[in-house]
């Protein structure tokens, strides 16, 4: 654990410039308190069909989760395979795994991922932009179903529908490459992830998340992270990772 | 031209293919083919919506952003660097290593690009590099100078039914197209989109670079074509794959 929050600081500091700062300007239309504050605990606020609008710029209430996805001792029923395979990749503090090599993050570790987020929600489909890589993702919104085969992908296939005013987010269609999180939980390409959004207030969404993946879990398990805290005032900075800068930092076997 | 091929075949896998799937809600023929010469759709306020995916006409403005042969007012100093550069057939550009392209290459790449288009933002999603570009709608200024950036910082308003778009705030490492019209940190961009029709938009874009060029220079480049019943699909830049491949001094 000391040698994974190391990793991360070592990370975030290769990834974020010194002189790096968020550009401050008023988010326009939130609610605010007499003072002017962002009034974050005011309701969520409504699309007009009236389903919750999770727009806005959002951070990890906590980067806890990124480690470990299980980190609250939820038991991991790992197949064989997939139990020796983590626990190499534990004793060798995470070292190879996608996002040192700046490729991309996936579903589960940018939901655990403590930088800043945007979420752009329209009729039709919940567009995801990640302050990390630059990346973006797609959840489709509009009652299309799960594509039958396609090119397995980091990021996957979103599907989204309404349980009342929890976002539930369906999505296969993963490499075998990707880790669900940096302490290196494997995936393989039968992995199916549930995510489920509910903004509780202005300020905060809570998030579910259940994995599903026959391939290398003996069942489906599931967590709840920390969710996001609205990041009010600020915009998202360009920030484009440099292949094989953090790559050098990185310490393992 | 060699290095748009080479680039191409290096990004997208072997395996790749688009996912085809019916867009919702565009206009369609009587036979069910999407019907692209039926007028721009308009958003609830009026203004066009330029939402939808999109793929660059051609990519002769890629390789050379003046390539219908506009004289580009060049600096000393920037023709000498953009003539070691096309001597060096653009090698060293940032986009060969994974780090991504700027506003106006980005413009040109024939590779699709979504916009999504929303009362105060459009964001563009690329399908290379996974990356993305925000156009705040708003009313908001300009900012101070803020980090330099590759992609900067945009603000759109409309001109008729014209999107105008000014970006500032872009570092000097961007190239303006793969040749390498150089820029610096005082670049001004000015593109302004115009959707045709509904398979149609315009592009016209207007260098503004008092440190590289000794006035402002405007192209029309090719525009885009939309693209119904597709998506975009995922293209992870995988480091320094295209880097070994490219030729140059």
């Amino acid at each position: 654990m000391k040698a994974h929050t190391v990793m991360i600081a070592i990370a975030l500091a290769a990834s974020a410039p010194a002189f790096s700062q968020w550009l401050r300007y008023p988010t326009p239309g939130i609610p605010r308190t007499a003072d002017g504050k962002p009034n974050l605990s005011a309701p969520a606020p409504k699309m007009p069909d009236g389903k919750p609008d999770l727009s806005g710029i959002w951070v990890a209430a906590d980067g806890k989760y990124l480690p470990n996805l299980a980190l609250d001792g939820v038991e991991v029923p790992f197949l064989p395979w997939a139990a020796a395979l983590y626990k190499e990749r534990q004793a060798n503090h995470g070292m190879g795994r996608p996002s040192e090599r700046c490729l991309t993050h996936g579903v589960t570790d940018f939901d655990a991922l403590g930088t800043p987020r945007r979420f752009i929600q329209t009729p039709g489909m919940l567009v995801i932009i990640f302050e990390a890589y630059n990346h973006w993702r797609q959840i489709f919104l509009d009652g299309r179903p799960l594509p039958q085969t396609i090119q397995p992908v980091y990021m996957g296939y979103s599907v989204g529908k309404w349980d009342g005013d929890t976002l539930v987010v369906d999505t296969t269609g993963f490499n075998d490459r990707g880790w669900l999180d940096d302490g290196g939980h494997p995936q393989t390409e039968q992995l199916h992830v549930t995510e489920r959004f509910r903004r509780r207030n202005f300020g905060h969404i809570d998030l579910q998340l259940t994995i599903d993946d026959p391939g290398a879990y003996a069942k489906p398990w599931t967590v709840n992270l920390s969710g996001f805290n609205f990041f009010a005032d600020q915009e998202l900075m360009e920030s484009i990772c440099e292949n094989e800068k953090d790559v050098q930092h990185m310490v393992g076997k | 031209m060699r290095h748009l091929l080479i680039l191409l075949a290096t990004l997208i896998p072997v395996s790749a293919q688009w996912i085809h799937y019916p867009t919702p809600g565009i206009p369609r023929t009587p036979d069910g083919n999407p019907d692209l010469s039926a007028p721009a759709p308009k958003t609830a306020d009026g203004k066009p919506d330029i939402s939808g995916i999109w793929v660059a006409v051609n990519a002769k403005y890629l390789n050379d952003l003046a390539a219908d042969g506009i004289n580009v007012p060049m600096l000393p100093w920037a023709q000498a660097l953009y003539k070691q550069r096309k001597d060096n057939m653009g090698k060293g550009r940032p986009s060969e290593r994974c780090l991504t392209r700027g506003v106006v290459d980005f413009d040109t790449i024939p590779m699709n690009i979504k916009f999504i288009q929303t009362p105060g933002t459009i964001a563009v999603l690329y399908e290379e590099y996974n990356h993305y570009r925000q156009i705040f709608m708003d009313g908001r200024p300009l900012p101070k100078p803020v980090q330099p950036a590759y992609m900067g910082y945009s603000i759109g308003r409309w001109e008729g039914d014209t999107l105008v778009v000014d970006t500032t705030g872009f570092n000097d490492i961007g190239w303006l197209d793969n040749n390498g019209y150089p820029q610096t940190e005082s670049l001004h961009v000015t593109e302004r989109f115009h959707r045709r029709d509904f398979g149609h938009m315009d592009l016209q874009i207007t260098i503004d670079d008092s440190k590289a060029y000794t006035k402002p220079w405007t192209v029309t480049v090719a525009g885009f074509r939309y693209l119904p019943d597709t998506e975009i699909i995922e293209n992870i830049c995988e480091n320094e794959k295209d880097f070994q491949h490219m030729v140059g001094k």
